[in-house]
């Protein structure tokens, strides 16, 4: 503490501010105590906790179809992946076949929703930067996303989108012509976010050079997603350990090369375009047949542990269940990713100004719902 | 040269402009909510509702309790008597607290009846916490709304 | 005859004077109430909504909602705070930006001419002869649609303006907390470099003009039938970013950056005394783009008075080719707002001193060269 003082330009004391967790751009409740010479950040501190429901601990004394509904609320901004990677270590520990047909719809729900969760990002990543007209557009588009999930799952934030061996039901009538009609148009307003952040001089000058993170550092804190791809590695779960299905589809992994924010928006937008070649071609390739597979009443996987992780829009999501034979869980450990990206933040803003801390934590992309669980 | 130019003329920021005023005039997006109800899918899953048979006008619950056994929150609570002659269950009350519900649709699944039923319905906002846990005449009735009549909003 | 001498004067210089400030300020008071729908209205429609619709046709009461809102809401002022300074803080920042109204020219001197000519035979206990009524219309303190024209008011209008920023830094400071200080400070820092440049952006002008009353400014352009924007572009440029800067818009609203320090100096403030603040900023807006209209845009006159086919604009009023300019220059504050993201701190800075400064002073330099070389 004493050299932290004496490290001021000024021989003045460090300033101890509060940011949150009622700060309008923590993203939720996020609290972190920032130590500031003059405005420059000298040391941080999060102080996450705040929304912290025990999620982990409720499944326990839930039975496996019942702890379902609470995933959406982990990562509510992206609800459908969050299912999706549960259900897909459950299925896997049953040896349950899930048809084909359900196995597209999921994939390309899961992509939907991760284009849904890249909008508000960019939404709030952008409005955190003073661009505020970017938010609108953002989530307009994003209405639409969340339409076709109201007409697919009859929800729109917290979807409880699929179930064990498939789906609730099959696809609503109008919906593919309505999810193809959006994906004709989403490339249009992409160039328009474009038009409006990537060439913008503030912008560039907000987020280039801002939290530059190596790629080998980036993998040292276990950063994984977009935060990771933007320092330079192809890492992606979908690649490289392809799972329900992805490995029959065809995208490229976007990588950034300076691991700064503006690499990470730019690896964020091409994700949202290669999220929606996905999407072109499954509903290009749907094939007819049941959505949900033969899945018994009451699930009880056999005694063993498995751990299923999937690429969710903010990196490496991860189910870690633990099973004793009975219909409740006995463990199930939930890895988010913004959990541990989060603990790079602290790294990230040293040095840097006040405004800049705003950004990082924009572009770290976090849900306070995730890492507070 | 031509990047340095465009710096210069502010190109980059003139293109922003051009986009923002074209939208300027554009149609609108929003909805006017409370005036304009949003029309929602016929699958949301919101305000509970128990049905009854629309020939005899009788409760199509068969007093099963799955409902209330698949509940995560364990909100729903059936009560049933065994009738005495028939030897069948009749339902004798059921609630549902509106405000633990997850609205996962889990109930609704299970359901071998199809009597309880999330509706489209979905402004459940109440001015007493009793008031949100709905027995079981009101959940025959379904929601009924408040009506504030069509100037309120205004 | 003494004592119509008398009249005669207390008229020109004090009662006609006095009805014109109250009108402006009055004017002005729902210029600014309305200007903030007009934001809301406009950053709407640029983000594909609506704004305001519930108040009135269109939202067309929502200023008067929001102006009784801000008086009935209870008045904190913080247990640690200055209390006195906290007070009068928004107060400081709200006058000058008032002030600044006394030497903008909204017309031609001889604007009032004919009104006053047609009104003052209204009072008859005035007991004015034809001579007089010709007199006191005739002379441009009375009739000029201007409170005042004064020979050094281009730097009446800097100095005034820069007490106002004394109201950003004293709220800021006495509500004894981070965020507002902060904003305070950077506030401090932010308005004095940007005066610097704006200064010298408005040099070129004034070298062009020889003249730092703002009424014979617009009479140069008059008689030389150019606006000045035509003859000093990059002023222009230079006066426009300076003039954002100035008031705290976009993208240099740093001083209450919301998304960073909450709401900068005025977080602490709510009730009347934000509204002050609030006021304070949209009056600066007005009396920027006022500044510039007049600087750049030919203050009241039509555009292009070089073009003869053009004179049937002439029946247009002078006052009302003002407002009309001042509110496209609104129109693009706003627009500007919603438009771009905002900068740094240090890159604010780095612009103002190491980009606008230079080119400003280079402006001068060059403007200055050329009338010695060619005039």
């Amino acid at each position: 503490m004493k050299a932290m003082e004496e490290s001021t330009v000024l021989d003045a004391k460090v300033l101890e501010l509060n940011m949150g967790p009622q700060h309008p751009s923590t993203h939720g409740v996020l609290r972190v105590k920032l130590k500031l010479d003059g405005e420059r950040v000298v040391d941080a501190e999060c102080i996450i906790g705040y929304l912290h429901r025990g999620v982990e601990k409720i499944s326990e004394n839930r039975s496996y179809i019942e702890c379902v509904p609470y995933y959406d609320r982990t990562d509510y901004i992206a609800a459908v992946s969050n299912v999706y990677g549960f259900l897909l270590g459950v299925e896997a520990m049953m040896q349950i076949e899930v048809p084909k047909r359900a196995q597209y719809i999921r994939i390309m729900m899961t992509e939907f929703s991760r284009i849904a969760s890249h909008l508000l990002w960019l939404a709030t990543h952008a409005i955190d930067i003073g661009a505020m007209t970017v938010f609108l557009y953002c989530f307009r588009e994003r209405e639409e996303i969340l339409k076709l999930f109201e007409a697919l799952f009859g929800a729109r934030l917290t979807t409880h989108a699929f179930r064990v061996g498939g789906l609730w039901k099959d696809l609503p009538p109008g919906f593919v012509e309505a999810a193809r009609k959006f994906i004709d148009e989403f490339p249009e307003r992409v160039d328009e976010y474009e038009q409006l952040l990537t060439k913008n001089r503030i912008w560039m000058a907000r987020t280039q050079g801002i939290g530059v993170i190596s790629g080998k550092e980036a993998i040292e804190w276990g950063l994984t997603g977009p935060v990771l791809r933007g320092s330079g590695v192809r890492h992606d779960v979908r690649k490289d350990r392809p799972y329900g299905g992805y490995e029959e589809f065809d995208f490229d992994v976007p990588v950034g090369e300076n691991g700064d924010t503006y690499d990470r928006y730019l690896v964020r937008l091409e994700e949202m375009h290669q999220s929606r070649r996905i999407i072109q071609q499954v509903l290009d390739r749907l094939p007819d047949g049941p959505v949900r597979g033969k899945a018994p009443k009451i699930v009880k996987p056999p005694v063993g542990e498995y751990y299923s992780g999937i690429d969710g829009p903010r990196g490496e999501l991860g189910y870690y269940i633990v099973s004793d034979g009975s219909a409740h869980p006995f463990r199930v450990r939930i890895r988010p990713p913004t959990f541990i990206s989060l603990q790079v933040l602290r790294r990230l803003v040293k040095g840097h100004l006040m405004a800049d801390v705003i950004a990082i934590i924009g572009t770290l992309d976090i849900v306070l719902g995730e890492v507070d669980r | 040269m031509i990047d340095f130019l465009k710096r210069i003329f502010l190109v980059d920021i003139l293109k922003g402009m051009a986009l923002t005023f074209r939208y300027t005039y554009r149609k609108v997006y929003t909805e006017q909510y409370p005036l304009e109800k949003p029309k929602l899918a016929e699958r949301y899953r919101g305000a509970p509702r128990l049905n009854n048979d629309p020939v005899t006008g009788e409760t199509l619950c068969i007093a099963c309790d799955l409902c209330a056994e698949i509940c995560p929150e364990d909100l729903i609570v059936v009560g049933s008597q065994r009738d005495p002659e028939s030897r069948k269950k009749v339902l004798t009350h059921y609630t549902f607290d509106t405000s633990r519900c997850l609205f996962c649709g889990l109930c609704q699944e299970v359901c071998p009846t199809n009597a309880i039923e999330l509706t489209q319905d979905f402004e459940l906002a109440a001015y007493d916490r009793r008031s949100m846990v709905w027995d079981r005449k009101r959940l025959e009735k379904g929601w009924d709304r408040i009506d504030f009549g069509k100037d309120y909003h205004k | 005859m003494n004592e119509n001498v008398f009249i005669e004067n207390l008229l020109i210089y004090a009662v006609i004077p006095l009805i014109k400030i109250v009108v402006i300020v009055l004017v002005l008071s729902g210029a600014i109430a309305y200007l903030t729908l007009l934001e809301r209205k406009l950053i709407a429609h640029i983000q594909v909504r609506l704004g305001p619709m519930r108040v009135g046709w269109h939202g067309l009461l929502q200023p008067i909602a929001d102006g009784l809102k801000f008086l009935l809401k209870e008045d904190i002022v913080p247990a640690k705070a200055d209390a006195l300074i906290f007070t009068i803080a928004p107060a400081i920042s709200l006058i000058p930006a008032f002030l600044v109204f006394a030497v903008v020219p909204f017309g031609p001197p001889d604007m009032l001419q004919d009104f006053l000519g047609w009104t003052l035979g209204w009072f008859p206990f005035l007991n004015l002869d034809e001579a007089t009524t010709e007199r006191i219309a005739q002379n441009a303190i009375a009739s000029g649609g201007y409170v005042t024209d004064i020979n050094i008011a281009v730097l009446f209008v800097l100095s005034v303006s820069s007490v106002g920023i004394l109201g950003i830094i004293l709220g800021g400071w006495a509500s004894n907390s981070k965020y507002p200080l902060l904003g305070a400070l950077r506030s401090t820092a932010q308005m004095v470099s940007y005066e610097v440049a704006l200064g010298f952006a408005i040099i070129g002008v004034l070298l062009v003009a020889g003249s730092l009353s703002l009424v014979e400014i617009v009479q140069n352009q008059q008689q030389e039938q150019l606006w000045y924007i035509f003859v000093q572009p990059l002023a222009f440029v230079l006066f426009f970013i300076c003039g954002l800067a100035e008031t705290n818009r976009l993208p240099f609203d740093l001083p209450e950056a919301e998304t960073e320090l909450v709401g900068g100096f005025h977080t602490e403030y709510s009730g009347f005394r934000f509204s002050l603040f609030f006021l304070a900023e949209y009056a600066n807006m007005i009396a920027v783009s006022a500044i510039g209209v007049v600087l750049f845009w030919g203050g009241w006159l039509r555009p292009f008075p070089s073009f003869e086919w053009l004179n049937f604009l002439n029946f247009i009023p002078g006052v009302v080719w003002f407002l009309g300019k001042v509110f496209l220059f609104l129109y693009v504050f706003i627009w500007v707002r919603g438009t771009l993201p905002r900068f740094r701190f240090d890159q604010l800075m780095q612009y103002g001193w190491k980009i606008f400064l230079p080119v400003a002073m280079a402006n001068v330099i060059v403007t200055a060269g050329v009338i010695l070389a060619f005039l």
